[in-house]
């Protein structure tokens, strides 16, 4: 690859990218991102090349590889250009059919494309309404670039801002330009980015460095995964605007190790980028320098806290320190170092490109342009969206997200992670918003959004949030270390049954101290689900605690599976499945389940047939006296189809 | 005991009439020197077969062999011997040898794989030499390589990149991605992830505890397979999900994991 060392280089690879592809070639892309992976991608990829192999048209036809699209409840996603045909839920077996009628005959498979609730078939993606209700300036480059191939970046317009900077504009005027559009960190902290890089600029000390947090810890999270694995150039590109501005000439982008195929397209992409000259010394002939390392975190939570990552990347425990002095004056090595989110990042070209009032015509006064969420848990269309701050959650869980699935109840939406809480219906007109979000008692956090319905047991989510926290505790602090092991170990009694008077009450004291004296925002944020869920479920807290009721029927202390002798028809089939055999009963006979046998696994209600629905939960109430053995069923005299 | 015996088998020879009820011939005695040469050069254990074996020729008897005279290979009838001390040192001498042996080799063994291992465990820290900040990054490959951190490797590591032993045990205990124990030859990790708990994760990690018998953090008796819970795999469209080397199982029916674990 030949060196772009000019102002007018990278426009001109451009033009000459362009000129080289035949736009009516046929173009098959297949969603190589991890949720499509796990669909088996790799093998409808194989399969395509097999295929066109196999008809002779691998002259006619060039098959390539996208990162996620982002619908990833229909994966794995394949593109049919130039006519832009998306085709969903596409398997390996599906592919002769797509050749044979699509890329030869020209004609469209219906049934592999997207139908709406209207019954219509859509062909193109941006018009699915998934997808046409979201504002996708940043994630939307996803579906068209390949991710292992910088030329497809180009294409699209990629690093003409980079050029625009390193030769059309001083580091004070890019710092002026981020200022003024109000960027705020989409990693969970919300902090203005444009004050965070001018306070690294104007620290003290050489040499300066900028950060990539990639640690995305918050499970249920993967937005930046997805941008690293599909798009990783905006990132660097970003990136190395913002070394322009602050004046840094190394950065480092710290990757969580569960992400192999995010490092794998980065290490490519930084290659690649120093091949071009984009990377490395004398970028474009600008005179401006700057190197990128990739370090690769370890399976550590805390990590992702910007003072641990610091003191991870000097190789030792990563665990956060107080922040009297911010990382921005005093960070690795103790340099100054400026840490931003991967979406941060990868904002930065854009507000370049397209200038700052563009930016913060977007969104609402506090929260400015577009924020990425992971929307997923009992929702139908889970995937990741990007919409303008400002948009409502009804908007993103019912218009977009498709509502609940098997027509449950919605009961919460929770955000934030494990940092975040749970928002209930009657905030669901709230516009997403960092303070609004904030102020209802949630956060907006790195952008997780888990639906949860009626069958979703607050305190157990209570539970699960402190149960993963108390794991991912340093154990630096003792408010974080013994508070929220204290707070766990109430709730665990409150979910076996042996819930106190007195027991929320105390849930609040001690998450008071963890709040107000943890060293760091793990620990400061932690009570944040155990207090909100109190705040709009204490209803549910109560059942547990004086009633021995899970009003969502899931902790397995306070459940007790039951069949009714009036329903069950003798089929055997829980019987049959029952892991412990504690199902008694024959052909034609009253199924009785042994409460002492019964581990609440939920087999039995998972496999007695849906016209019948003998099995039911009871919570709250003691168990019925079992009929007599040998009782026989009440036949039904027809049945319900 | 055995030199004990020997000594007096040798006081008998001096005193010549005193081999109690043995007559000797010359022939006898002959092989007896050359047992005495044999004692001033050769090992302990050489020594005692090689005289039992000559003490043997001594008394030829048609009797059958004791049960614990251990025959070697070929040997159609064992060295003979009718005196019941002479057979138990014999089959004490044999079982003493054949364990040295054993051990020598096993040592062997065992110095080839540490030497093996060590020589991986080297190639790896030498690219990453002298950059203690990338303890990390070389601690995560060799734990790729082995499928653990074994106490000789990270104390070679310890030497190697002049960091104290101590600090390595710090970092390689505070990360969740690395192991101190074996792990199995197959990783089978649960999402345990907001996304997938409230999608059922629970009951799947039930399910897979109970098809292999070992909780998270556990490896098979057989070292076949090892369970993890995770935190985000980040397919949260498919939860709940199962990872088995590498390979992503969106909602596993008991049955596949049943096969899964019933394969190799």
């Amino acid at each position: 690859m030949t060196r772009l060392n000019s102002s007018a280089s990278v426009e001109k690879k451009r033009q000459e990218i362009l000129n080289s592809k035949d736009q009516k070639k046929l173009y098959v892309t297949i969603c190589s991102g991890t949720a499509c992976h796990a669909s088996r991608s790799d093998e409808v990829f194989q399969a395509f090349v097999d295929e066109i192999e196999r008809k002779g048209l691998r002259e006619k036809v060039d098959i390539g590889r996208t990162g996620c699209h982002g619908f990833c409840e229909r994966g794995t996603i394949v593109n049919v250009f130039p006519k832009d045909i998306c085709y969903l839920q596409v398997k390996a077996e599906d592919v002769p059919e797509i050749v044979s009628k699509t890329l030869i005959e020209n004609e469209i498979v219906e049934r592999l494309l997207y139908e709406d609730s209207n019954g219509q078939k859509i062909i193109h993606e941006n018009d699915i309404p998934f997808y046409k209700r979201q504002n996708r300036t940043v994630f939307g480059n996803n579906r068209l670039i390949d991710p292992q191939n910088i030329d497809s970046y180009i294409a699209l317009g990629g690093y003409t801002a980079l050029t625009k900077v390193l030769f059309e504009m001083t580091p004070e005027q890019v710092l002026e330009e981020v200022k003024k559009a109000n960027l705020r960190g989409r990693g969970g902290g919300g902090f203005p980015a444009g004050i965070k890089w001018e306070t690294t600029r104007n620290a003290p000390g050489e040499p300066k460095y900028v950060i990539v947090n990639a640690d995305e810890g918050d499970p249920g999270a993967y937005m930046d995964r997805s941008l690293l694995e599909g798009n990783p150039h905006s990132v660097l590109e970003g990136l190395t605007i913002g070394a322009y501005a602050i004046g840094s000439h190394q950065g480092f982008i710290y990757v969580r190790q569960e992400y192999p195929i995010a490092v794998e397209n980065l290490l490519v992409a930084l290659e690649q980028a120093r091949e071009y000259g984009l990377l490395g010394k004398n970028i474009l002939g600008s005179g401006f320098d700057f190197d990128v390392k990739v370090h690769r975190g370890a399976g550590a939570f805390v990590s992702g806290e910007s003072s641990a990552l610091m003191t991870a990347i000097e190789g030792k425990a990563g665990e956060p320190r107080p922040k009297y002095i911010r990382t921005a004056v005093s960070g690795i090595w103790e340099k100054p170092s400026n840490l931003n989110n991967v979406e941060t990042w990868a904002t930065v070209p854009l507000i370049i490109n397209k200038g700052a009032e563009w930016f913060s015509n977007i969104g609402t006064k506090g929260s400015k342009g577009t924020k990425i969420f992971s929307l997923v848990g009992k929702v139908n269309n889970t995937g990741l969206v990007e919409v303008p701050m400002g948009t409502t959650l009804r908007q993103v869980v019912y218009d977009i997200g498709g509502g609940i699935p098997k027509g449950k109840k919605f009961k919460a939406v929770q955000t934030g992670g494990p940092s975040g809480g749970v928002i209930p219906e009657e905030f669901l007109d709230l516009s997403i918003d960092f303070d609004e979000l904030s102020n209802v008692g949630s956060m907006m956090g790195s952008g997780g959004m888990v639906v949860m319905d009626e069958d979703t047991c607050m305190v157990d989510t209570a539970r699960y949030f402190l149960d993963f926290l108390a794991g991912e505790s340093c154990g630096k602090c003792v408010p974080c270390r013994e508070g929220i092991y204290q707070m766990l170990k109430i709730l665990n009694r409150i979910c076996q049954g042996e819930g106190r008077e007195g027991d929320i009450e105390l849930l609040e004291e001690i998450s008071e101290v963890v709040k107000d004296f943890s060293l760091c925002a793990l620990g400061r944020t932690a009570p944040n689900p155990v207090l909100s869920t109190i705040k709009y479920f204490r209803n549910e807290y109560e059942a547990h605690i004086y009633e021995k009721r899970c009003p969502a029927g899931v902790c397995k202390a306070l459940i007790s599976y039951y069949i009714d002798p009036e329903k069950c028809q003798g089929c055997t089939a829980c019987l049959r499945n029952c892991p412990t055999g504690a199902i008694t009963g024959g052909k034609g006979l009253v199924h009785i389940i042994d409460q002492e046998k019964c581990v609440k696994c939920g087999t039995c209600l998972e496999v007695c047939p849906p016209r019948f629905s003998a099995v039911t939960k009871l919570s709250g109430v003691s168990v019925p006296e079992p009929v007599p053995q040998g009782t026989k069923v009440i036949r039904k005299g027809d049945r319900k189809k | 005991m055995c030199g004990l015996t020997v000594k007096r088998i040798m006081a008998r020879k001096k005193t010549k009439s005193a081999f109690v009820g043995i007559k000797m011939t010359s022939e006898q005695a002959e092989l007896l020197d050359r047992l005495q040469r044999v004692l001033n050069s050769a090992t302990k254990t050489e020594v005692l077969l090689k005289g039992l074996d000559l003490l043997g020729k001594l008394y030829p008897s048609t009797s059958i062999p004791p049960p614990w005279i251990l025959l070697g290979e070929g040997e159609t009838s064992p060295p003979v011997v009718t005196n019941r001390e002479l057979a138990m040192l014999e089959a004490e001498a044999r079982r003493y040898s054949t364990n040295v042996q054993q051990v020598r080799n096993k040592t062997k063994e065992v110095m080839k794989q540490m030497t093996q291992e060590l020589s991986k465990t080297d190639r790896i820290v030498d690219k990453y030499k002298g950059d203690k900040s990338s303890l990390i990054q070389l601690l995560l490959e060799l734990q790729r390589e082995n499928h653990w951190l074994s106490e000789e490797m990270l104390k070679w590591v310890s030497q190697k990149m002049d960091i104290p032993l101590t600090q390595i045990y710090r970092v390689a205990t505070f990360y969740k991605a690395f192991s101190l124990v074996p792990r199995g030859r197959h990783s089978i990790s649960v999402c345990m992830g907001t996304a997938c708990h409230v999608r059922g994760a629970p009951h799947l990690l039930d399910k897979v505890m109970e098809t292999l018998k070992i909780r998270p953090g556990e490896t098979t008796r057989d070292m076949r397979f090892s369970l993890e819970t995770v935190n985000c795999l980040g397919c949260c469209a498919l939860g709940p999900v199962m990872v088995v080397d590498g390979k992503y199982y969106s909602k596993p029916s008991t049955k596949e994991i049943e096969q899964i674990a019933a394969s190799d």
